[in-house]
């Protein structure tokens, strides 16, 4: 695949023997005890694809903040141009010319797309009146010249994901980005959209751009950039040309070892089913369902995953099934039982248990203690209750039994949750869940944003899960994660569910292709473009 | 602060050094400063003026009207704190301890019953009454979504309007031109035991009662967790909308026996204006925002708050400074408190946020996140 | 019939008039927070204080422009209060927003007594008013022209269109550089002044003196109009006007022999009946209530009228 090229300019094309367009020098960053920066070196030329990689929690966000002007590094040197610069605030860094995609979009819901790009960078009319036009046509020229394709009148709302983050980075072109940061681009999109905003990045290259991809990644890194610096604890490790690299290579700088988190996968062996979901339709009274004519089964001893990007209605379904939302139609059986007109308490009786997308705004209560967050669900029932009290010694034993067998790391249960890092609080949650023994366990997202080191201590607590005789179902993003966990992978798109693939069929491209809404059945002549 | 039963056991010493740090100092001591200020500006000695209304709340005869303008300080704290512990902002306090009042009234003129079971009647009618006026926002707020603060505080006027028409219609003592019941029988009297009055006993009940259901139980636990995060305990499978109805129920009640207890006592009729006008609502609404909802802290509060109002009149005597200083002291203690809070717990967050270098590896959700007021945790902003 | 034509008539709109101003001015305000995204409930205390100054600043001057002046001084100065302790601090902005409203009632009616030496009521003959063009107050034709200027602002104006920003989403306003505490700042003081104005209007141009408390619950019924109106300028206009309506008609059902507790009634029971009907019908159709923001990845189990909540945190 050719990269479009563009008219030809001078300061086009890439030159990694002439001067830096942006470098940073020995970046430390400290918060508190934990160095997050520790002399990270970073130098971004003009007219290239860079990307930064590195694993969770090795200061690729860390160092991309110093860049943007979020944090200012503790020691080390940020040079434009070779001037040393500082950046107070990321309005500084936008000046000087630097541009971020975050992650998480920050825009604003009900405006437009012309409304969103503009904001703070208007053109204004007579008496200081925003001129809605003139925003219109600059979001015209930009997306006509970029191949941005938005609607500029639509309403965010309205829009899809892979449309939002066009419209972040036309926000960062409208402000004349020419160091265009995008924070791990490709996780909420399909591999088509992916595809199109590699064709989209590629074009801003030739345009004498610098574009950085902060990622995971390896192939993203290997089909986009044209040059990797990788992260690892906080240090640069390895500055390498992709072209003459390879992604064993970049693998091994990343983790210092070789990870194959697939490898881990043992079968289970599936009994009688426990969740049976029929024709689960949720969403408001009137309008498209973000739950459509969902079914599935889930059998005891049997791990089963659910793909799709984010936002196809995964969330929303397991939230049906828990009772925390309402269904239009449908039924949900655990076991025998028919869970109609249940609420989430009685369904938790019925015998189901849920890890949450978000340990800390929904699986648990911050400011409570440890041992607090831990009793929810015991605290009705012997041996926490006694008559019509609630038990104290009998609390902090129950928190103790868990902290110990799930190996969270923490004081003494009196702390309040919120003080335990990312993937303590994790294991908490989830500790607290399989406490209940429940035969049915919902599970969504149950390692994001924790280290390698949680990540594969909660997998195997899903195995042992599975493997005592209980039916998981498991909703995640990563599709690493699936293969490493699921006996069979269920596809979410549009709130459908598009694919059922066993074990077997569940390659990376038949998930992916369904993931963006293609039948597997239409035989999709592979990922080219 | 909070009551976790799982919290260490604190040595005294330490306890008072975190008293000494704590918010609640701090706002108080300021409030005290922001209070000289207008004294000297009203050409009072602050002093002096302090000093008046110390003596005011607790000379030698003093401190015994400090209890009776505690009683109702108090119990109305609890009103608001019982339901404040699960988040949910009582506003409505004013209609229904005139609720509970004009019922009891009604029950005192039209019924005739012999002494424990008249008192005992009068008393329930009244805490059933406030109690179900309290209901009233919390349905509407779970079945209809109308927002519990401004609908109990709305609810309050026609209900005050209502006991006022009452007592200056129907229930009107002819004998005198003012707007007030007759005074009631004998039976309808509460007796005054070994110097306090059998109200400070029963509210001395209600103390124990919701102290122990909300440290205790495990009602008060699910209460407390729906406090720090209302989302969670309803993903734990805890019936909230149910829970808030109870606590309005609660929180109801105990204003409607308190204005029960008040018309009961002397001088033994229903006087209009009497339960609105010496503000016992929103002293009592002061109180437990102080104690931040903590039942036991609320008691404190109310008998500080109610020591300030009885030393306001004190010092009104004694230096001639308007008596309403008590309650800008009362008011500015809490938006100072409010203040100092928040700035606490967010140099804490910050703290947190920036410790956490870890990211999540791919986004929340699908859409775009507006959670107005909260930044979301481990995001570094300015 | 007969009582139809005697509550209804030609000579019901200028007392509609009087009514509605203070509401309107003080629910403009509150909308203006409403879209920075601050909810205030301290409308109340600020239009009382207000209506102090007015009063004050009329007396010893002797010229209601200047007691309008300092109403609109004194306005702002508790609204600094809100917009320190919560915008800049964080505070609860419901706890402070009520602790403002009784710091508003032990203030005035302590100065009341040290100012004036009064209690319960001040007014003397000589207490100057605000003048009046065709039987209202300069401040009735400045409320109804701020509710297009306001609507314009919000809409068209670079700062309203800013300040809109922050209130949906203030980590997007931030992350690209709008102050949104400036901002804030800014729409909590503009409330003050317009509650100012409001309280100048209740004891300068309604009536012509002080009476403790005098604002009776119409801040709150400001509260109540904004979340009807979700903070829309003419949605706002509309509901003072109901509740306006309501309170010009209670006072001639007291005319007709009623009790005069009906009458005092009768405004809130209104905008309760109207918060209810307008919550229900948002509910049906949007799925939320008129209080709570528009939002597409609502959290599903969050309480509906959660703006209305307050952590204990």
């Amino acid at each position: 695949m050719t990269p479009r090229k563009a008219e030809p300019s001078a300061e086009s094309g890439g030159d990694p023997a002439g001067e830096p367009r942006v470098e940073l020098a020995g970046i430390v960053k400290r918060f508190g005890d934990v160095v997050a920066n520790d002399a990270a070196d970073l130098r971004l030329a003009t007219g290239e694809i860079h990307a930064l990689v590195g694993e969770n929690g090795a200061g690729k966000s860390t160092l991309m903040s110093v860049l943007y002007g979020l944090i200012a590094p503790d020691e080390g040197e940020i040079r434009v141009a070779g001037k040393p610069v500082r950046f107070r605030s990321p309005v500084e860094a936008v000046e000087a010319g630097m541009g971020m995609v975050h992650q998480a979009f920050r825009l604003f819901p009900s405006m437009t797309v012309a409304e969103n790009v503009v904001y703070r960078a208007e053109t204004r009319g007579t008496a200081g009146l925003l001129d809605r036009r003139a925003a219109v046509r600059a979001v015209q020229d930009l997306s006509e010249r970029y191949g941005l394709r938005v609607d500029p009148r639509a309403r965010i709302r309205n829009l899809s994901v892979g449309v939002l983050q066009r419209v972040e980075i036309l926000k960062a072109l409208h402000r004349d980005a020419q160091v265009l940061i995008l924070d791990e681009p490709t996780a909420v999109l399909t591999p088509q959209e992916t595809r199109l905003l590699f064709d989209v990045l590629r074009g801003l290259r030739d345009s004498g751009r610098t574009v950085v991809i902060v990622t995971h990644k390896l192939g993203e890194v290997l089909e986009l950039s044209d040059n990797v610096t990788v992260l690892r604890d906080g240090r640069t490790v390895a500055r390498l040309v992709t072209a003459e690299t390879t992604g064993a290579e970049i693998a091994r700088h990343m983790t210092g070892r070789a990870v194959d988190l697939d490898g881990h996968y043992v079968p289970g062996t599936p009994a009688a089913a426990v969740l049976t979901v029929e024709g689960l339709t949720v969403g408001p009274p009137t309008g498209r369902p973000v739950v459509d004519d969902v079914s599935l089964t889930v059998r005891a001893g049997e791990i089963v995953g659910i793909a799709g990007v984010a936002g196809n209605g995964q969330l929303e379904l397991l939230e049906a099934i828990a009772g925390l939302r309402p269904s239009r139609s449908g039924s949900v059986r655990v076991g025998g039982t028919g869970l109609h007109g249940f609420s989430a308490g009685r369904r938790r009786e019925a015998g189901i248990a849920y890890i949450p997308e978000d340990r800390a705004a929904t699986g648990s209560a911050v400011a409570a203690s440890v041992a607090d967050n831990l009793a929810v669900g015991f605290h009705r029932r012997s041996p926490l209750r006694r008559g019509w009290r609630l038990d104290r010694s009998a609390v902090r034993d129950h928190a103790r039994r868990i902290i110990e067998h799930f190996d969270i790391k923490v004081s003494t249960p009196a702390v309040a949750a919120g003080t335990l890092s990312g993937g303590n609080l994790q294991k908490l949650v989830v500790g607290r869940e399989m406490a209940h023994d429940a035969p049915v366990l919902l599970v969504d997202q149950p390692t994001r944003g924790v280290d390698i080191g949680a990540i594969e201590n909660i997998h195997g607590r899903l195995r042992a899960y599975r493997d005592a005789g209980h039916a998981v179902l498991l909703a995640s993003a990563e599709l690493s994660e699936l293969m490493a966990l699921a006996d069979r992978v269920l596809v979410m798109f549009g709130g459908r569910v598009v694919a059922d693939l066993d074990r077997a069929d569940a390659t990376e491209e038949n998930v992916g292709l369904a993931m963006a809404g293609i039948p597997a059945s239409t035989g999709a002549p592979g990922t080219g473009s | 602060m909070t009551t976790t039963p799982t919290a260490p056991a604190a040595t005294p010493a330490a306890r008072a050094r975190a008293l000494l740090r704590s918010p609640i100092l701090l706002s108080i001591l300021g409030a005290l400063l922001l209070g000289s200020v207008m004294l000297l500006g009203a050409g009072g000695n602050p002093i002096e003026a302090y000093a008046a209304m110390v003596d005011g709340a607790f000379g030698s005869t003093q401190w015994r009207n400090t209890l009776i303008v505690a009683v109702p300080v108090v119990g109305m704290a609890l009103a608001v704190a019982v339901p404040l512990r699960a988040g949910v902002v009582n506003l409505g306090g004013e209609g229904q301890i005139v609720l509970g009042g004009i019922t009891a009234a009604v029950v005192a003129a039209t019924v005739d019953l012999p002494m424990p079971l008249s008192l005992v009647a009068a008393l329930s009618a009244g805490a059933l009454a406030g109690g179900l006026l309290g209901t009233i926002p919390a349905v509407l707020e779970n079945r209809l979504g109308v927002p519990l603060l401004v609908s109990s505080l709305l609810l309050s006027y026609p209900v005050v309007a209502l006991a006022s028409y009452v007592v200056r219609f129907p229930l009107r003592d002819p004998g005198t031109g003012l707007p007030q019941s007759r005074v009631f029988e004998e039976a309808y009297r509460m007796p005054v035991l070994f110097g306090i009055g059998l109200s400070a006993v029963v509210l001395a009940v209600v103390i124990a009662l919701v102290v122990q259901v909300d440290s205790r139980t495990p009602f008060g636990y699910e209460v407390r967790l729906t406090g720090h995060n209302r989302r969670f305990t309803e993903y734990a499978g805890v019936d909230v909308p149910r829970m808030v109805t109870r606590l309005m129920f609660t929180g109801g009640g105990i204003a409607g026996l308190i204005g029960a207890m008040v018309v009961t006592s002397v001088p033994y009729r229903y006087i209009d204006g009497a339960l609105v006008v010496p503000g016992y609502t929103w002293t009592g609404l002061l109180a437990a925002l102080l104690a931040r909802a903590n039942p036991l802290g609320a008691v404190a509060a109310g008998v500080f708050f109610a020591a300030l109002q009885v030393g306001g009149f004190g010092m009104e005597r004694e230096t001639e400074v308007p008596r309403e200083l008590s309650s800008i002291l009362q008011a500015t203690v809490i938006v100072i408190l409010a203040a100092t809070v928040a700035a606490t717990a967010r140099r804490a967050r910050t703290r947190k946020d920036t410790a956490v270098s870890e990211r999540p590896s791919s986004p929340e959700g699908g859409a775009v996140r507006t959670r107005t007021g909260t930044t979301s945790a481990g995001e570094v902003d300015s | 019939m007969n009582v139809l034509t005697e509550l209804v008539d030609l000579s019901l709109i200028p007392s509609i008039l009087r009514a509605l101003t203070p509401v309107l001015l003080a629910a403009l305000g509150g909308a203006i927070c409403a879209k920075a995204g601050v909810f205030n409930v301290g409308l109340e205390g600020f239009m009382l204080v207000g209506a102090f100054a007015a009063v004050a600043g009329s007396w010893f001057t002797g010229s209601a422009w200047v007691g309008v002046l300092a109403a609109v001084l004194a306005g702002a100065g508790m609204a600094a209060l809100l917009a320190i302790a919560s915008v800049k601090y964080g505070g609860d902005e419901i706890i402070v927003g009520i602790a403002l409203n009784l710091l508003a009632v032990g203030l005035t009616a302590f100065l009341l007594r040290t100012v004036f030496g009064r209690q319960g009521t001040f007014t003397e003959p000589t207490l100057q008013g605000l003048p009046t063009i065709a039987g209202q107050t300069p401040l009735t034709y400045l409320a109804w022209l701020l509710v297009p200027v306001l609507a314009v602002f919000l809409r068209r104006h670079v700062w309203g269109f800013r300040l809109q920003g922050v209130g949906e989403a203030p980590e997007a306003a931030r992350s690209l550089g709008v102050d949104t505490v400036k901002y804030r700042y800014g729409a909590v003081l503009a409330s003050g002044v317009l509650c100012g104005l409001a309280g100048a209007q209740l004891s300068l141009g309604n009536v012509v003196l002080f009476s403790q408390n005098m604002t009776a619950g119409r801040g709150w019924v400001a509260v109540v109009a904004v979340l009807l109106a979700q903070a829309a300028p003419f949605g706002v206009l509309l509901a003072a006007l109901l509740f306006a309506t309501a309170e010009a008609l209670g006072f001639r059902l007291q005319g007709v022999g009623l009790p005069s507790q009906l009458a005092s009634a009768t405004p809130y029971v209104l905008t309760l009946i109207a918060l209810i009907v307008a919550s229900v019908r948002a509910r049906r159709v949007l799925g939320r209530a008129p209080g709570e923001v528009p939002s597409e990845d609502r959290p599903p189990v969050e309480n509906p009228a959660a703006s209305t909540h307050v952590s204990r945190e």
